[in-house]
């Protein structure tokens, strides 16, 4: 699997990283990284604490990486859940909270199938 | 030696997310050093202690702990947002975001999803033009400086030659200019009627030389007439006021500046009056602005107290009491106030270098003021003397091994040492420590209200306090004893700012303290007081509550000689240990219980009910036996209604009782009574003799 490919499977938009990183191995170094920010587990914890002050944050934090690498898919789910959850809890909030589950798990097994191939 | 001789410039990248901090610092690292802080409070953390040496802040605006906005904050009011530029990174395009970043100060803002190379460039560009400014600002301050310098030489040689052609002193421009410095000084403690900052103050009195530049244009034969002036030579005379304001006025350059502006007010309306009757204009009260009302008052008092040509000098107090009678002109009656209020200051001022001393302090004030005006910045080397002073500072704080800190008001902030911050399990910054859970629970409330009232109740004179506490250190309550230097403000009246201190465990030192006092007092077989220190808490309790009713009680044990012989001195060691826990467990708290010899034994007692019945019990307690020995008891009694509170007599009466229950057959209590006075002393010679020693006088008393 290439890095374009992996970009395809989690909904990303590769041609954009490129375009603003300026190099290849800069995105694929960020891209590996992601699955070690410890975001999406700060976000599931809190929302399962009704902590929306702190789901808030890790929601927030996701959307800010998920800019920064073109991650478009997810970072549609998380911008909407950040706005959600940013005067604290509203009722639309759980759905896309699932929303930006299956996104995450998307783009986290695209980016392990990348992983193993490289 | 590294090739690399200029060191990296550095940058703090505040985000809370690792990998956007590692994005950024992967465009930057090959240029800067970066440092990362992944919330608010790490960024102020790594700002105090090492603001003047970042080049950049580039700083998210939502993180946990404290946010962006807060971190901007906290930089405006310590003044380094004067000092860092500071990029704002987020994917808030919220136009009110935006808008408030930049009312606080920052210099760029950068949305996400950023582009590698224009992050890079800005970062460049804005480090570059800050570069610039602080070169550009220190050497404008060099040049401020020496021009301040010559303009006010200037200044003195003109007023100077306008004396000399008046046939002044050559001291009336310097006594003007000081007393005008002290009025307003004066008048801004006193009321707020007037908005003078420091500098406006210094203006209007270095302005004040000028007052009587117009009488260039006055004939010298008038200025100089030792005679009454005619009508037609006052007339003359009074227009140097607006001469001197025309002149002002007809500069080609600087018109506009604030110098020359209060110089204006000043020469023109010098001779006005409070109550219209003045001159040039006849303005009234208020409408005389205020440089103008100072510097008439002056210049009246310093023309009474001088000589001159057509008059001689009248004394300090002759000029003050003209001047409030109204002899001179009207005044405002605030200023009248003002001088009478300095009136004490103004002799010893006028007549001395005090005047140059002021005006250095002056100057200090007034560089304070400009800085924190944003004016001007603090120039670049200064920063470093400071940084020095810095790393010094942490070096030593080090090795103390002291927790020092440093609070202020505002921001309310406590600052502490690394290793400080370390001891005490505490973070380096904490904001606002009084209302933090963390300080609270370490610290007593009663602690931090005595030591807060102290240090505001302390002066600029004498900031420093001193208040012992404990504070748990890791789970361990230790003494500490916390010094503190208040700090306050150099402004008029001084305010408290917060302090700065050190806090040394003194625990070990406490304990070994208590551990000696412990070994000084107390008898060590038996732990229970010796006799030098039952005698001084007995004097003690008696000088306390001289009206209350006491007993000393006097035993020993019969027989103990017996139980030495038979069952060896340390079997005897055991008895009298026995004994002793008896006695604590029957005696109340209050009582004092000491073993004053071998074998025997003090109570001293405050009693209110029978006093009877209180020995009987403890009588009754005390025998019983000890393994196989039978612990029988003499005692005796001497109660302060009976032998007086004299300590040495209360002890020779209970000696006496003693004696005469020994003689009579032992094993009993007896109260003393006058026909006990020419008895004998049971009492061994020695305090606290051991065993053995107790062993010998019962042999001699078994003699007697």
């Amino acid at each position: 699997m290439t890095l374009q490919e992996c970009y395809t499977a989690l909904g990303g938009d590769y041609e954009e990283a490129i375009g603003r990183l300026r190099s290849d191995r800069l995105v694929q170094k960020f891209v590996l990284k992601f699955l070690a920010d410890p975001s999406y587990d700060n976000l599931i914890k809190s929302m399962d604490a009704q902590q929306y002050d702190e789901a808030f944050r890790a929601a927030h934090t996701i959307k800010g990486v998920c800019q920064n690498l073109s991650f478009t898919k997810l970072y549609q789910s998380s911008s909407a859940l950040s706005e959600a959850l940013r005067s604290g809890f509203t009722p639309e909030a759980p759905a896309l909270a699932e929303q930006v589950n299956a996104d995450y798990r998307q783009t986290a097994d695209a980016i392990r199938a990348f992983q193993e191939s490289c | 030696m590294s090739k690399e001789q200029t060191r990296k410039q550095k940058i703090l990248i505040a985000d809370d997310s690792e990998m956007n901090r590692s994005i950024l610092a992967d465009m930057l690292e090959i240029e800067y050093e970066i440092i990362e802080a992944e919330n608010g409070l790490e960024a102020i953390s790594v700002l105090q202690s090492c603001a003047s040496e970042l080049s950049l802040v580039l700083l998210d605006i939502v993180m946990p702990v404290m946010d962006g906005f807060e971190v901007l904050t906290i930089m405006n009011q310590r003044n380094w947002i004067e000092d860092v530029p500071v990029i704002m990174i987020s994917a808030d395009r919220n136009p009110s975001s935006v808008e408030r970043a930049y009312n606080l100060g920052i210099t760029d803002f950068i949305s996400r999803p950023f582009d590698a190379l224009i992050v890079h460039r800005r970062v460049v560009n804005t480090i570059l033009l800050y570069a610039k400014q602080k070169k550009l600002v220190g050497l404008v301050e060099d040049q401020i400086f020496e021009k301040e310098q010559r303009s006010n030489l200037m200044i003195e040689i003109l007023s100077h030659i306008v004396e000399f052609r008046n046939g002044e002193s050559g001291q009336h421009v310097r006594n003007v200019h000081t007393l005008t410095d002290l009025l307003l000084h004066r008048l801004m403690q006193k009321s707020s009627r007037y908005q003078l900052s420091q500098m406006d103050i210094s203006i209007i009195s270095t302005a004040s030389a000028l007052h009587d530049i117009g009488k260039i244009a006055v004939d010298e034969a008038i200025l100089n007439k030792p005679g009454r002036l005619t009508d037609e030579e006052f007339a003359i005379m009074k227009t140097h006021s607006l001469i001197g304001a025309t002149m002002l006025e007809d500069l080609p350059f600087h018109k506009d500046e604030p110098l020359v502006r209060v110089a204006y007010e000043i020469c023109r309306w010098h001779h006005e009056r409070y109550d219209g009757r003045g001159y040039p204009d006849g303005l009234v009260g208020d409408q005389i602005p205020i440089s103008a009302q100072v510097v008439a008052i002056a210049d009246v008092y310093d023309a009474l107290t001088s000589e001159r040509v057509y008059k001689k000098a009248h004394s300090h107090e002759k000029a003050l009491e003209m001047i409030l009678a109204g002899q001179c002109g009207t005044f405002n009656p605030l200023m009248l106030e003002c001088l009478t209020d300095i009136s004490d200051v103004i002799q010893q001022e006028l007549h001395s270098d005090n005047a140059i001393q002021r005006s250095r302090r002056d100057l200090r004030t007034i560089t304070q003021e400009i800085i924190s005006h944003n004016e001007l910045t603090a120039s670049e080397r200064t920063l470093e003397l400071l940084e020095h002073e810095r790393i010094k500072y942490n070096f030593f704080a080090s090795l103390t091994k002291e927790v020092q800190f440093e609070y202020t008001l505002t921001p309310a902030m406590l600052t502490l040492t690394t290793w400080g911050a370390n001891r005490l399990g505490l973070g380096e910054i904490v904001m606002d420590p009084l209302n933090d859970e963390h300080v609270c629970s370490m610290l007593k409330p009663e602690f931090l209200k005595q030591i807060t009232s102290a240090l505001r109740t302390s002066s600029p004179k004498n900031p420093v306090v001193t208040q012992d506490t404990t504070i748990p250190i890791d789970g361990e309550e230790r003494w500490f004893r916390v010094i503190a230097r208040a700090t306050w403000s150099s402004d008029e009246p001084p305010r408290y700012m917060g302090c700065i201190g050190k806090a040394m465990d003194v625990h070990d030192s406490r304990a070994q303290m208590n551990s000696l006092e412990r070994q000084a007092s107390h008898d060590t077989l038996t732990g229970l007081l010796n006799h030098a220190y039952a005698k001084k808490r007995i004097l003690e309790r008696m000088g306390d509550r001289p009206d209350s009713k006491y007993a000393l009680v006097m035993f020993d044990l019969d027989h103990f000689k017996s139980a030495n012989d038979t069952y060896g001195h340390i079997f005897g060691d055991h008895v009298l240990k026995h004994v002793a826990s008896k006695l604590q467990n029957c005696i109340r708290s209050g009582d004092i219980a000491a073993r004053v010899g071998g074998d025997e034994f003090v109570i001293f007692l405050e009693y209110d009910t029978p006093l009877e019945h209180i020995i009987q019990r403890i009588f009754t307690a005390l025998c019983g036996t000890y393994e196989e020995f039978t612990i029988s008891i003499s005692m005796g009694v001497a109660p302060t209604q009976l032998v007086g509170m004299d300590y040495e007599t209360l002890f020779h009466a209970a000696d006496q009782a003693l004696y005469t229950v020994k003689r009579g057959g032992r094993g009993q209590y007896r109260f003393y009574d006058k026909t006990m006075q020419q008895t004998l002393s049971a009492i061994s010679p020695i305090d606290g003799c051991t065993a053995e020693t107790a062993q010998t006088k019962h042999e001699g008393e078994e003699h007697t």
